[in-house]
C-alpha cells in the first residue's frame, strides 16, 4: 500500500512538469535573447553560439553583420536588443560612413523625417571596433578583450553580448606560408596555421566561458575554381558546399572540430 | 615584436631564471607566449619550485602584452576620424567622380579593372596630375614603363587656362615635382618601396605642404601573376600581405591607394578580374573598364563599393 502510493506520487509529480508554458518561454527568451532582421530571423541563436556566414565576395556578408549590429545597439522600445556589440575588422575594410547611414535609415523608419541626434549618438557610442592587421594583431586583442570588454560595461552600463568576426579568414595564407615556428623547431612537426587557429580558439573559448557572447564570423570563400561554379548555382545544396568547404579550408576545419556551437550556415544572394 | 630576453632591461621580473623557463617551454618571444596557452604555462609554474617569482613574471607579461593591443574605438570616434581625415579626392574624370560620389576615398583601396588598352593607365595619371594640382604629392609606381610624363603635360595644360607659355611651364613643373615615379620590376621591389615610404611617412609628419594623398600601383596584377601559381602557399602569402600593406599605409596616413588589374577569361567565357577570389577580398572599391574601339568611348561599372550598389555604370571620352 504504501509502495504503492509512494509510486503514485512520483508519477503525480512527473506528470506535473517543472513549469508553465509561460515560465518556459520568459525562460527561454532570456536564454535566446537575439532576434535578428532576416536572414537570420530563422536561426536559432543563443549567448554562447558561434555564428559562421559563408559565402563568396561579395554576397552581402557584412551588409548582414552591419544590420545584426545596429539591431543589437539600439534601445529597446526601437526594436533592438539594448547590447553593445564588437566588431573584429581583419578584412580591414569597414566603412563607418556606411553603418552610420544604415543606422539613421533604421531611425528614421520609426519615427519622422529628423532623427534622433542623442538616439544616434547612443547607438553610435555603442558599437565598438577593433582593426587588426594579422594573426598575432588578432590574439592580442582576443586575450586582452576581457578586461577590456568589462571597463567598457561599466562606462556604457550594458554589456557587450555580440562579437563580430570580419573575416575569419583574413590571414589564411600569410599563415600558412609563415616560417615563424618552423625556423627553430624543426623537432615539434607542427604547422604554425595550425598553431595559430588552436590559440584562436582556445581563446574563443576561454573568452565565452568567461564572457558569455554570441560570435558572428564572416568566411569569404578562397577556393575560387570550386566555388565561381557552386555561386552561379543558386539552388544548389548548401549542406554539401558548406561541408566541401570545411575539409578544404583547415583552419575553419579546427573551427568545427572545437567549437562547442551550432554550426547553422546561411548563403545569401543580391 | 620583441625577443623575451630584450625586456629584461626594462622589467626586472623578466630574469634569467624566467627566461630559462620560458625557454623550456619553447617561449622565445612574445609572439610564442601570444600561442602558448597560459593557463597550462601557470600551472606549470605551480609545479616549479620558484613559482611565485614566475607567476608574478607572466603577470608581467601579460600587462605587457595590454599596453601593445590594437585600439578600440567606438562608432562616434571612428565617424569622426573618417570625417576629419578621410578626405574624397577627385579623379579629374568626371564619370569616375560621379560613380564614386566624388572620387577616390583617403584610406580606401580602389581597384580599376580591365583588358589592356582600356583607359586604366590614363585613369591613374589623370587621377596622378588631378591630385599634385591641388598641391599633394602622388607615389606612383610604375611596373611597365607606362608612366608619361608628356600625357600629365597635356592633362595639366587642358585643363589649366594660362595664357602665357611661361606661367603654364611654371605650373607644369611644380606639378611633375609632385609626383614620384618609381619603376617597380617585381614584388619585392614593391615591398621595399613600400616599407621606405612608410618610415618616411611616420617620420616627416611635420611636412604637411607635401603631404603624400594618393598612392598608385600601375598595375599590381603585373606583379602579382608571377608568383602565383604552383602548389605553395607563398605566392598567395605575398598577395594578401601586400594587400594589408597597402590598407595599413592608406588607412594609418590618410592615403588614396589605386591599383589595377588585368582580366582573364573565365569558364562561360566572360572575362573576370584577374588574381582571383583571395584578391577580391582585398580591395574596397572595384571598376570594370571596358572601351568601345568604334567611339573611343570608355565604359565604367562599379563591381564592387563598400557603400552602394553595385551595378551602377558611367561613360567617359575624357581621355581618349
Amino acid at each position: 500500500m504504501n509502495e504503492k502510493e509512494k509510486e503514485r506520487e512520483e508519477i503525480e509529480k512527473w506528470i506535473e512538469g517543472d513549469e508553465s508554458a509561460a515560465e518556459m518561454l520568459s525562460r527561454v527568451s532570456s536564454v535566446r535573447p537575439f532576434v535578428f532582421p532576416p536572414p537570420l530571423h530563422r536561426v536559432p541563436l543563443r549567448v554562447g553560439n558561434v555564428l559562421e556566414l559563408v559565402g563568396p565576395s561579395p554576397s552581402a556578408k557584412t551588409h548582414i553583420l552591419i544590420h545584426a549590429a545596429i539591431t543589437s545597439v539600439l534601445p529597446k522600445p526601437y526594436g533592438g536588443l539594448d547590447h553593445l556589440v564588437l566588431f573584429l575588422d581583419l578584412d580591414c575594410r569597414f566603412d563607418i560612413t556606411r553603418f552610420s547611414r544604415s543606422l539613421i535609415h533604421r531611425i528614421t523608419r520609426h519615427g519622422t523625417d529628423s532623427y534622433d541626434r542623442t538616439l544616434y549618438d547612443l547607438c553610435m557610442a555603442r558599437f565598438l571596433y577593433v582593426r587588426c592587421y594579422d594573426s598575432f594583431e588578432f590574439l592580442h586583442t582576443l586575450r586582452t578583450l576581457h578586461c577590456r570588454l568589462e571597463k567598457e560595461k561599466e562606462v556604457h552600463g550594458v554589456g557587450v553580448h555580440l562579437l563580430m568576426i570580419d573575416s575569419i579568414g583574413a590571414f589564411h595564407w600569410m599563415d600558412r606560408a609563415s616560417m615563424f615556428l618552423s625556423q627553430r623547431e624543426n623537432n615539434k612537426k607542427k604547422l604554425f596555421l595550425q598553431t595559430v587557429s588552436e590559440a584562436v580558439v582556445q581563446n574563443i573559448r576561454k573568452l565565452l566561458q568567461v564572457h558569455p557572447m554570441l560570435i558572428m564570423a564572416t568566411k569569404s570563400v578562397i577556393f575560387g575554381n570550386i566555388y565561381s561554379k557552386a555561386s552561379n548555382d543558386v539552388k544548389g545544396n548548401m549542406e554539401e558546399r558548406c561541408s566541401k568547404n570545411v575539409t578544404r579550408n583547415h583552419q575553419n576545419f579546427q573551427y568545427r572540430e572545437y567549437m562547442p556551437s551550432v554550426w547553422q550556415v546561411e548563403v545569401f544572394y543580391e | 615584436m620583441a625577443p623575451i630576453k630584450s625586456l629584461e632591461k626594462e622589467y626586472p621580473l623578466i630574469d634569467t631564471n624566467f627566461q630559462s623557463f620560458c625557454a623550456s617551454h619553447a617561449i622565445f618571444s612574445v609572439e610564442d607566449f601570444l600561442l602558448h596557452d597560459i593557463d597550462a604555462l601557470i600551472a606549470l609554474a605551480d609545479n616549479h619550485s620558484a613559482s611565485q617569482t614566475l607567476k608574478q613574471g607572466i603577470d608581467q607579461l601579460l600587462s605587457i602584452i595590454h599596453t601593445l593591443h590594437p585600439p578600440l574605438l567606438n562608432g562616434l570616434q571612428l565617424l569622426e576620424d573618417s570625417q576629419r581625415n578621410k578626405h574624397v579626392l577627385s579623379t579629374g574624370c568626371e564619370g569616375i567622380d560621379a560613380l564614386l560620389g566624388g572620387g577616390l576615398r583617403e584610406g580606401q583601396l580602389t581597384e580599376l579593372v580591365g583588358t589592356s588598352s582600356s583607359g586604366k593607365t590614363q585613369a591613374c595619371l589623370l587621377s596622378a596630375s588631378t591630385v599634385a594640382k591641388h598641391k599633394s604629392s602622388v607615389v606612383y609606381l610604375d611596373t611597365g614603363n607606362s608612366f608619361s610624363p608628356q600625357r600629365i603635360a597635356r592633362f595639366v595644360g587642358q585643363s589649366s587656362g594660362y595664357v602665357s607659355d611661361n606661367q603654364a611651364d611654371h605650373m607644369l613643373k611644380k606639378v611633375l615635382d609632385r609626383i614620384i615615379c618609381y619603376s617597380v620590376f617585381d614584388i619585392y621591389q614593391m615591398f621595399d618601396v613600400l616599407h621606405q615610404l612608410k618610415i618616411n611617412l611616420r617620420s616627416e609628419i611635420v611636412k604637411s605642404n607635401q603631404h603624400v594623398r594618393l598612392l598608385i600601383v600601375d598595375s599590381v596584377s603585373s606583379l602579382i601573376t608571377p608568383i602565383l601559381g604552383g602548389n605553395g602557399p607563398q605566392g598567395h602569402a605575398l598577395m594578401i600581405s601586400a594587400g594589408f600593406l597597402l590598407k595599413k599605409l592608406a588607412h594609418e596616413h590618410n592615403i588614396a591607394v589605386l591599383v589595377t588589374n588585368h582580366v582573364v577569361g573565365g569558364e562561360d567565357g566572360i572575362s573576370k578580374p584577374a588574381l582571383g577570389e583571395s584578391w577580391k577580398s582585398v580591395p574596397h572599391v572595384r571598376l570594370l573598364f571596358s572601351r568601345d574601339c568604334e567611339n573611343n568611348v570608355c565604359n565604367i561599372s562599379m563591381l564592387k563599393h563598400p557603400s552602394m550598389a553595385s551595378g551602377r555604370a558611367a561613360s567617359s571620352t575624357m581621355f581618349l
